[in-house]
Parts: structure tokens; C-alpha cells; sequence
């Protein structure tokens, strides 16, 4: 219970920090985007609490602003996974014979397939050449969500394929679906209140993977262009400078391992609940 | 368990051979072919060199009858020329397959060690739970890289007790390890979180299990129940934990093995397939995907032994 | 668990903390250099790559180079051959086209390491090879040009040229294969010879190396070991053993430096500049730096065909709306000089009388009223059909330094009213297809590497605007067409006189200066990171890598 409620209360924190970003900045008197060559690495100060990058922006403006980026990615990512694992998980337990064996096959082979080499690959393709339109944030979040779930839906299918069959397997529910009860009623009825808890976790577990995701993606100069901000290309940026301006990197770093552990927390706790139950 | 593997044997080869099949199609759909590189490098190249560069290079043909030519070449055991390193592909996959194993290996094994035990501290010492809770989750939310470059500043930088990373000249044993130490760390922390938790996970539900309540009643000690009751019974789901790390394994760690400039086959694999070079991208995607299919394979062979439960449905 | 069950293994766990670091750093025989890029072949002439050229640069001798000063040497030849000293002599091809002949003298004392010298017979078989296409040797139009191979004794060799050339003297690639080994394979196999040659089969056979040092060892990827050439006949080497590591990711290589693991970091492809001007501020006392500015040019290739940018006057305003002095001093310390055009300051033909565009946002806001393009309500400049004047903006993604430039630029185009989209690719994309098949709109911010006085004809000449019916051949990326600047570039190589050539360098510059069919940015420095034991390297800023010159490379 206070796992979920610590970790949903950093996710929250993280979420209002994220949406008051504007506000914080206009307050500071600083753009998050624009470069100013006068201020370069500076360190903390009243103009920059958290002092400002090698390009002389405002670090915490682009913490901020970089958590807008960071958690859209992570829900989005976790939301396309889950729905697209939910959904090829039901029609695989749902039908059977070889929709099953197919769609488990695929799972079985992308499972078996070395991740990290493969998102690299899918990274660097022009998203043009997939009709998805280049440049801009909005655009990098969607093409590194699509990325991330089509290896991200596998374990999620899985999950609800073997918690549908086995809903399906009990004698209630043959019962009633022998007496000629609709699909969607059974669903609803039977598969849906059994699936709920596992796919939560799932979920949250996926907002957790996919932030760590994006900021190795951006290790790699494949994330999130610049200028916008997001807490991997930040890490990124301050990487090659490590040595000389060490707190660049540590708070966007700081950053990532909040929200992960926050989704990770509320994993547990929802895991730990539904074990009680 | 014979009709098992007769049942899953050919799946596994021909989930293999679709793989290579869309591997191959995926890389040659990157742009940025070798002959595209070289019009950069000499740029006195005339189209008319570049027609002759590619059909030399066999660039002219599809791409699919590259990928049978290929692929027949592997069935006679001839794996073709990594580009990339100028080597037979198979003369570049050892040192990079070992380097792995030496460091996946090192640390997956400290990470299972440490991890199992930690869990079971959780599970059977409710005063011990907390303490886990919090080691394991701040271990697995650290972004790798960033904890690799922090422990590198802290003991190679500032404190010059290790090196930075990179491989030793002399091969004395000691000094092999004094290179491993840091970037074993950096993955052992990211990868024992999860044995930590599942083992605890496991356990606390079987030492719920009313036979466990018979055995204590019995007066068994805990020491016993602990370790020839509850553990087997808990390694069940560790089991495809396992099998899935036998495929980290062979298929390295692509930023560890970046940040501390080793060696490795997720170096290996991003590298080639990154840099068109066909012949090596799939003869290391096959061994990982080959791997972690046998693996996953033998993980459900064992949990069927373990726990005659899982029948038929196969 | 008890302390004294815990012991044992603190004992070694103290002793790997303990045990020395890198024996190389004190001992002074060895020398470990670190690099950013790995090598593929080791062959000279297939594939051409920074890394491989600067560990050839300790392993064999070429005929000529460009030493540190810019001007032509030899190196593995007596005299450089020119007009003057008769080496080069005009002559008529037997077709009836003016051609000329160049010979080549080499050394006596050359040596392959394993004890066999170095002769004619070795050019012979790398002019055999190059000519015959199949081989796959880079430089094809030198070998299309050279069309007959003579040689009046073992240290004698005569090419000669179905054409004119002023810099027929320089070999460039054109360099003693070992035929003792290689030419049997070659002979045996052409279309194969790229992936038998012993260079990589073989590659620490000691006869493949004539110069001071020769690889004894490959780790692929991770590096390579040199050791001295026993048959190596100059002056002898400082070190017993060379080290080169491979480290790809710029953080580690500043790690293993500043641990100790590598003595210096290769300033021809090591750290990037603001990292080594970061480094220096820290660490002044424990290495010397040194920048050296070189024949690398950054720029912004501009797509001419683009409505926005034909007009001159937009290109001419988005040039002056970069204030490069500023993005130099504060990014890069005023180390890289501000470009006029593509030619370096140091190279001979510079015309000193141009100088670079300056900072002049107010002049560059009337150029852009001028050719219609007036402020809209959110800053960015509409013309008269209401079109944003809004540009693609590229780079290559994961180079941290271009993509910080890139950013500044956006920023100061924004200021004057053009809006730029940042749009990085991975290189492979980038180079691969975007600029080689034209599918860029905007502005693409990349470099070009050449050598001192090197005719621009692939990025400048009509017939080298990259088409599908040309397969893609051609660097003329923006699409630059202009008839005079063609009969510059056709007339210039063959121009003998330098004095003659000077005035047509001179049009040439004028020409691009104006009409800007890439914006010049800065011409890159090259920050070399050596221990303060360290003397005599001498970078030299051109194609040459300062390891050619490494006998003189001291211990203070």
C-alpha cells in the first residue's frame, strides 16, 4: 500500500513538475531552447537554481521541460505495448489453432532477438520512408514509441494470453459460454476483472522500460533532437563534458532514476495488493 | 519430453531461418551501402566505376537472391567476410563472443548470486524486506551508462585504484580481473534486481503453501525448509529468467561494453549491422537468437521436471 | 559471516586495487595512444579511412606526403620529382593528346621488414593491380591516367599520364605494394584479392611494413600493437613498442587518459575540440596540448534547386546572420579560423585579399526585405504568398559538437527570421542517402577533408550534380551550375605555372565567396593531447598523419 502510494506520489510530483514547466520558466526569465553563448556552464545561481548547459541554457527549464518528452514517451510506449500485447494476447487464447501459433512464434522470435542492436537499426531508418513526419519533438516521440513497442507488446501478449486461457479453462465460464453467452459479455464478465491487475503492472513495468529506453536511445545519438529537451539526450549532451561540468549529468540522471523507480514502486504496490486479494 | 523437442525443434529452425530472412531485409533497407561509402572517400569515382563497383561487390543483384546466396553459403558451413573488420565473420565473432561470456558471465553470475540471496534475506527476514526493496529498486532504475561513467570517475579517475576500462596487455589473471571489476559491477547492479525480486516473490508464495505450514508444524527447522523446500520449489519462474540471460549472454551489453571500451557482441552486433556489413550481423544475430531459443527451450524441459503441474499444453 | 571467513577474499580484493597501474606509463619504451575509430584492412589502397592511414603512417613509406609545412616531400623517394628538376616532362599521349611522364627515384635503403628491399618491381605489381579494375583499389582516375609503367633498373620508375596535371609529382596512394608477397594471391585470384591479401590475412607478417615500426599484432576492433622494424634503416625510433587502443565513445577515451591507461590521444581522430579545450583548463599540467588548424572545412552545404535558397540574396543573408566570430570564441576558444571560402588560410592559393563574410544582422534583415520576405506575426518572414521562411537545418546525429553548432545557428537565424528545423541523421542515412542522392531541402552542416591545392571539380562542376543516370556519382550536393566556374575547373589542373594558376584560384574563390552554394563556416582544428615527456610531433593539419614522421618523436 505505501509502495503504490510513494510511487504514484513521484509519478505525480514528476507529472506536475512536467506541466508547470512553462510557468517555471517564464518565471526564471529563461527559454529552454534557446541557446545564449554568454552563460555557458555556469553554476548555480538565482537566475539558474540549477545553473545552465553548455550552451548556456537553463538546466532546470530543460529538466522540466524535459520531463514533458521523458513521460510521454514512458506512458505512451507502455500504452501502445500493453494495447497491442492485450490484444494479440485475447485473439491468441480466443481463437486458437494457428492465429495462437503464429502470434506466439513472432513473440517467441522477437523474445530471442537481441533488443538494443535491432532498435538501433529501426532508430536510424528515415521515418519519412515509413510515411511518419520528420523533425520536430512531437514527431521523435512517436517514432521512438512505435519503436519501442514492437518489442514491447511481446510480454504483455503473453501475459494476457495465459491469464485469458486460463479464465477460459475454468468450469464457470465454459459453462457460460456453452449456454451461448455473448464474446463481449464474457469478456467483460469474466477475462476482464482477471486481466486488469497483471496488465497494471505490465503497464507501469513498460513506463519504466521505455524511459530507461529512450535515454540509451539518445546515448546513441538515435533519441530525442535537439533542441527540444528530454532526460536522455540531456544525459547525452553532457556526456562528453562528464569530466569538466559533472552536475549536468547528474540531475537528468537523477531525473530518470526517480520516475523509474516511481513506476517500478507502483508495480509493486499493485502487484503486493492484488496478491492480498 | 522427447515429443517436446521433436515438437520444437523445427519451430526453433524456422523461426531462425524467417529471422535471417528479415534481418537481412531490414539491414539492406538502411541506406548507405559499402559502395555509397566509398563515392564519399574518392570522389573521382565515375558512374561508370560505381556500375562495375557494384556488380563486383554483387550489389547489383536483389536483395533476396543475395540473402539465398547467403544462406546456402552457411548451410556448406562457409559463414562469408565481414567487411567491416576485413576478417572471415567467424574469425571476428570468437574474440567478441568471449569477451562477452567473460563479462556477462561474471556478472550475471554475481547478479543471480547476490540477487537469490538477497531475495530470500526478504523472504524469510520480514525485518530484512525493506532494505532489499530499496537496494533493488534504486539498482534497477540507474540509467547503465550513467552509472558506468559515475564509477568510473569515483574509482579510475579520482581515485586511480582501477582502470578505465579497455582490455589488459599482459594476460595475467590478475590483471584480467582488475579490468573486469568495474564494468562487471555496472551490470551486475542493473541485473540483480530482478532475481532479487522474483526470488522473493516466489518464495513468500510458497512458504505460504500449506505443505510448508505441515512441515513447520512437524517441527522441521527453518534452515531445512528454507533451502530443501522452499527453494526448489521458488526456482521454477527463475528458471526462464535464466534462460533468458543465457541469451544476454552471447548477446553482450551494447553500452556497458561501449563505456568501458570492451570488446563485445553487442558492440559486434550494433557495429555491423549499423555499418551494412550482412555476413557478420547475421551469423551473431543467429547465434543469439539460436541460443535463446535453446535456452528457453531447456528452461521449459526443466520447469516440466521440476513441476509435473505444467502438462500437456505444449 | 565472520570477519576471518570475510579476510581471504578482502586479501584480493586488495591486492587488484593494489597492484600497479599500467607498467607502460613508467617504463618510457612504450607509448599507448588512444584513438576514436576502428580499423578494417590494413590493405593501402582498398577503402580509405582516418585510422587505418594514421597506423600506416608508422608502418610503411610512401613515395611522397605533405609534411607539416603544407609542401610536397618525399618520403620514400630522393627528390621530388617537378618540371624543374626534369622528373616531370611534358609529352604527347599516342593518341595525340597532351600528356607528360613523372619518375620516381626510390630510396636505396628501403626495406620490407623482412629483410627484402624495396623496388620498382613493387610499384610495378600496385600499378598492375590498380589498373586492373576487379582489384577494387580506390583512385580510379589516377590508374584510367596512368597508362603505361616503365622502369630503367630496381630503383627506377616512370608512369606515364594521358594528361596534364600540376600535381603529377605527389604519388598520393600510388605506393610500394610487396610483390614478393602479395602479387602471387593477386594473380591468383583478382576479384577475391580484397579479402586474401595478407595485409589482413596475414597482417603480421613483417614483410608487408617497410617503414620504422610494423604491426606485430591485431586485436580486432580493440586495436593494434606496433613493434620496431628490425630492417628499417633510417633513423631509429624512441619507442620499443607502440600501442594503439581503440576508443569509440569520447567520454571513455577521456577516462582512459586521465587514468593513465593511454599516454596520448591522436589528434587526427581523438577528442572533440570543446572537450579538449575543457580538458586543457583542468588538467594543463599533466599533458601539453596542442590545436592545429587543418584542411577540413565545415560548412553548410545549401540545396540551390530549393525556391528559397536560389535566390542569392537569401543565401548571402543567412551567412551574414551567423555570427561565427562569436560561436568560435565561445565554443571552440578561437581556435578555428572563421572561413572566407573552402580554402584554408595556410594553403598556398589562399586569396587574402577576401575576406570572410562578417556578423551583419541589419544587413541581412534588408537583403531579406529586398527579395520580399517580410517579419509575420510570430517573427518568422512571410513573402507576398504568405510562405514561412522556414528551412531544413542537418547534421549528423551523435556528433555532440556539430549538433551543439547546429543549435546556435538556429538561434541566430530565428533572430533574423528564419525559421530552421533540425532534422539530425545517423550518419550512414545522412551520408548514404540524403546528401549523396540530393534528398536534403535545406541546409546540411558537414565537412569536407581535401589536400593543399586541391581543384574542387567533384563539388563544384556541373557534371557533378549527383543523378539516378549517373549513379549518384558526384559531390555537387547543392547543385552549384555555372559554365564559367566549369572552364575554371577543367583549365586550372592543367595549368603547370603556378604563378598562372594563382589568378584563376583567386576567380574561383571570388566566385564561391559570392555566391555561396554552401555557407563556409570554419576550417577545424585538431586538438592533439601528448604527456609532457613527450617532444617532436609535429601535426600537420593535411591528409598526411603525423605519425609518418615518428622517428622524430622524442623522450624528454
Amino acid at each position: 500500500m505505501t509502495r503504490l502510494r510513494l510511487g504514484l506520489a513521484i509519478l505525480i510530483l514528476l507529472a506536475a513538475a512536467a506541466v508547470a514547466a512553462p510557468w517555471v520558466a517564464a518565471w526564471l526569465g529563461v527559454d529552454p531552447e534557446v541557446p545564449d553563448l554568454l552563460t555557458r556552464q555556469s553554476g548555480p545561481s538565482a537566475a539558474h537554481p540549477l545553473g545552465t548547459d553548455e550552451l548556456g541554457r537553463d538546466i532546470l527549464a530543460r529538466l522540466l521541460f524535459g520531463a514533458r518528452v521523458s513521460l510521454a514517451v514512458g506512458l505512451a510506449a507502455a500504452l501502445a505495448s500493453t494495447t497491442i500485447g492485450l490484444a494479440a494476447g485475447l485473439l491468441a487464447a480466443w481463437l486458437g489453432g494457428w492465429v495462437d501459433a503464429v502470434l506466439m512464434r513472432l513473440a517467441d522470435g522477437l523474445l530471442a532477438l537481441p533488443a538494443l542492436p535491432l532498435l538501433v537499426l529501426l532508430a536510424a531508418m528515415d521515418p519519412a520512408t515509413i510515411g511518419l513526419p520528420r523533425g520536430g519533438a512531437l514527431a521523435d516521440v512517436l517514432r521512438i514509441v512505435l519503436i519501442l513497442a514492437i518489442f514491447g507488446w511481446v510480454g504483455v501478449a503473453r501475459l494476457s494470453r495465459a491469464a485469458a486461457i486460463s479464465v477460459l479453462a475454468r468450469d464457470h465460464v465454459r459453462a457460460a459460454r456453452a449456454l451461448g453467452v455473448g464474446e463481449a459479455r464474457l469478456l467483460r464478465r469474466h477475462v476482464a476483472p482477471a486481466l486488469a491487475a497483471p496488465l497494471t503492472v505490465a503497464g507501469s513495468l513498460a513506463v519504466a522500460g521505455a524511459i530507461l529506453a529512450e535515454s540509451t536511445l539518445s546515448f546513441l545519438g538515435l533519441g530525442i533532437q535537439p533542441p527540444a529537451s528530454s532526460w536522455g539526450n540531456m544525459l547525452a549532451n553532457a556526456q562528453d563534458l562528464v569530466f569538466s561540468a559533472p552536475m549536468a549529468a547528474l540531475w537528468p540522471g537523477l531525473a530518470i532514476a526517480a520516475a523509474v523507480a516511481g513506476a517500478m514502486l507502483v508495480a509493486d504496490g499493485l502487484r503486493r495488493e492484488d496478491a492480498l486479494r | 519430453m522427447l515429443r517436446m523437442i521433436a515438437w520444437r525443434l523445427p519451430q526453433i529452425v524456422a523461426t531462425l531461418v524467417i529471422l535471417s530472412l528479415a534481418a537481412w531485409l531490414a539491414i539492406g533497407a538502411m541506406p548507405g551501402d559499402p559502395i555509397s561509402l566509398a563515392m564519399m572517400a574518392d570522389p573521382r569515382l565515375g558512374p561508370a566505376d560505381i556500375e562495375r563497383m557494384r556488380a563486383l561487390h554483387g550489389l547489383d543483384q536483389p536483395l533476396i537472391a543475395r540473402w539465398w546466396a547467403w544462406a546456402s553459403g552457411v548451410l556448406h558451413g562457409e559463414f562469408g567476410y565481414s567487411r567491416l573488420f576485413a576478417r572471415p565473420a567467424a574469425e571476428v565473432l570468437w574474440p567478441a563472443l568471449r569477451g562477452s561470456l567473460a563479462l556477462l558471465g561474471a556478472a550475471l553470475a554475481i547478479a543471480a548470486t547476490l540477487g537469490i540471496a538477497a531475495g530470500m534475506l526478504a523472504a524469510l527476514r520480514p525485518r530484512w524486506r525493506a532494505p532489499v526493496d530499496a537496494v533493488a529498486l534504486v539498482s534497477q532504475a540507474l540509467p547503465s551508462f550513467w552509472l558506468g561513467i559515475l564509477l568510473i570517475i569515483l574509482f579510475a579517475v579520482t581515485l586511480g585504484w582501477l582502470p578505465a576500462g579497455g582490455t589488459p596487455d599482459s594476460g595475467s589473471a590478475v590483471e584480467a580481473a582488475r579490468f573486469l571489476i568495474l564494468p562487471v559491477a555496472t551490470l551486475a547492479i542493473a541485473h540483480l534486481a530482478a532475481y532479487a525480486r522474483h526470488t522473493a516473490a516466489a518464495m513468500a508464495e510458497v512458504l505460504r503453501a500449506p505443505w510448508i505450514t505441515a512441515a513447520r508444524a512437524r517441527g522441521a527447522p527453518e534452515s531445512r525448509i528454507a533451502f530443501r523446500h522452499a527453494l526448489p520449489n521458488a526456482a521454477v519462474p527463475l528458471l526462464s529468467i535464466l534462460a533468458l540471460d543465457a541469451g544476454a549472454l552471447v548477446s553482450g551489453a551494447l553500452i556497458t561494453e561501449t563505456v568501458f571500451a570492451r570488446p563485445g557482441m553487442g558492440k559486434l552486433l550494433t557495429d555491423a549491422v549499423m555499418g551494412n556489413d550482412h555476413n557478420l550481423a547475421l551469423l551473431a544475430l543467429l547465434l543469439v537468437a539460436g541460443t535463446t531459443l535453446l535456452a528457453t527451450l531447456a528452461a521449459d524441459l526443466a520447469q516440466r521436471a521440476l513441476d509435473p503441474r505444467l502438462g500437456r499444453d505444449g | 559471516m565472520t570477519v576471518a571467513k570475510l579476510s581471504p577474499r578482502l586479501a584480493v580484493l586488495a591486492l587488484l586495487l593494489a597492484a600497479p597501474l599500467q607498467a607502460a606509463a613508467q617504463t618510457r619504451d612504450t607509448l599507448t595512444i588512444g584513438m576514436a575509430q576502428a580499423t578494417g584492412t590494413f590493405h593501402p589502397n582498398i577503402e580509405s579511412m582516418l585510422a587505418k592511414s594514421y597506423i600506416l603512417g608508422f608502418t610503411r613509406r610512401p613515395l611522397t606526403a605533405h609534411g607539416p609545412d603544407w609542401r610536397p616531400v618525399c618520403l620514400g623517394c630522393d627528390s621530388f620529382p617537378t618540371l624543374e628538376n626534369g622528373q616531370v616532362a611534358r609529352e604527347t599521349t599516342p593518341d595525340g593528346k597532351p600528356g607528360m611522364h613523372v619518375t620516381w627515384r626510390l630510396r636505396e635503403d628501403l626495406r620490407w621488414g623482412d629483410g627484402r628491399p624495396v623496388t620498382a618491381e613493387d610499384l610495378r605489381f600496385a600499378w598492375e593491380a590498380g589498373r586492373a579494375f576487379e582489384t577494387g583499389f580506390g583512385g580510379a582516375e589516377f590508374y584510367r591516367s596512368a597508362y603505361e609503367f616503365l622502369s630503367d633498373g630496381p630503383r627506377s620508375v616512370t608512369l606515364r599520364f594521358d594528361k596534364l596535371s600540376f600535381d603529377a609529382g605527389s604519388a598520393g596512394n600510388f605506393e610500394p605494394l610487396p610483390a614478393h608477397i602479395d602479387r602471387a594471391i593477386w594473380e591468383a585470384d583478382r576479384r577475391n584479392y580484397r579479402s586474401r591479401t595478407a595485409y589482413d590475412t596475414d597482417t603480421a607478417n613483417p614483410g608487408l611494413w617497410n617503414g620504422p615500426y610494423r604491426i606485430a599484432a591485431v586485436q580486432p576492433g580493440a586495436g593494434v600493437t606496433l613493434e620496431r622494424n628490425e630492417s628499417w634503416a633510417g633513423p631509429a625510433p624512441a619507442f620499443r613498442r607502440i600501442n594503439i587502443r581503440v576508443v569509440e565513445n569520447s567520454a571513455a577515451l577521456e577516462a582512459q587518459l586521465l587514468a593513465g591507461q593511454l599516454d596520448m590521444i591522436a589528434g587526427e581522430l581523438g577528442l572533440s575540440l570543446d572537450q579538449a579545450i575543457a580538458l586543457e583548463r583542468r588538467s594543463r599540467n599533466r599533458f601539453r596540448f596542442e590545436y592545429r588548424t587543418g584542411l577540413v572545412w565545415e560548412h553548410l552545404d545549401l540545396r540551390l534547386d530549393n525556391p528559397i535558397l536560389s535566390d542569392v540574396r537569401i543565401r548571402q543573408a543567412l551567412m551574414l546572420a551567423i555570427d561565427r566570430p562569436r560561436i568560435v570564441q565561445s565554443l571552440f576558444d578561437g581556435r578555428q579560423p572563421i572561413a572566407a571560402t573552402a580554402i584554408h588560410p595556410d594553403d598556398p592559393m589562399i586569396d587574402k585579399a577576401l575576406a570572410p563574410w562578417p556578423f551583419d544582422p541589419a544587413r541581412a534583415a534588408t537583403l531579406l526585405e529586398e527579395a520580399g520576405w517580410r517579419p509575420g506575426p510570430d517573427g518568422i518572414r512571410r513573402n507576398a504568398e504568405g510562405t514561412r521562411l522556414a528551412l531544413d537545418l542537418q547534421t549528423t546525429a551523435g556528433n555532440r559538437s556539430r549538433e551543439t553548432v547546429l543549435q546556435v545557428i538556429q538561434g541566430m537565424w530565428r533572430a533574423t527570421g528564419v525559421e530552421a528545423r533540425i532534422a539530425n541523421q545517423p550518419p550512414r542515412v545522412l551520408f548514404g542517402e540524403t546528401l549523396s542522392q540530393r534528398r536534403f531541402q535545406g541546409a546540411v552542416l558537414f565537412a569536407w577533408i581535401s589536400s593543399p591545392e586541391n581543384v574542387p571539380r567533384s563539388t563544384l562542376h556541373s557534371d557533378e550534380i549527383p543523378t539516378a543516370a549517373r549513379n549518384w556519382s558526384g559531390q555537387n550536393y547543392p547543385g552549384y551550375s555555372n559554365p564559367e566556374m566549369d572552364a575554371l575547373l577543367e583549365a586550372l589542373p592543367q595549368e603547370l605555372d603556378a604563378e598562372k594558376r594563382r589568378p584563376m584560384w583567386s576567380r574561383l574563390q571570388a566566385m564561391t565567396h559570392r555566391d555561396l552554394p554552401a555557407i563556409p563556416l570554419w576550417h577545424r582544428a585538431e586538438p592533439h593531447v601528448w604527456p609532457q615527456w613527450l617532444d617532436g610531433i609535429r601535426p600537420t593539419g593535411n591528409m598526411s598523419p603525423s605519425s609518418l614522421w615518428v622517428t622524430d618523436w622524442r623522450v624528454r
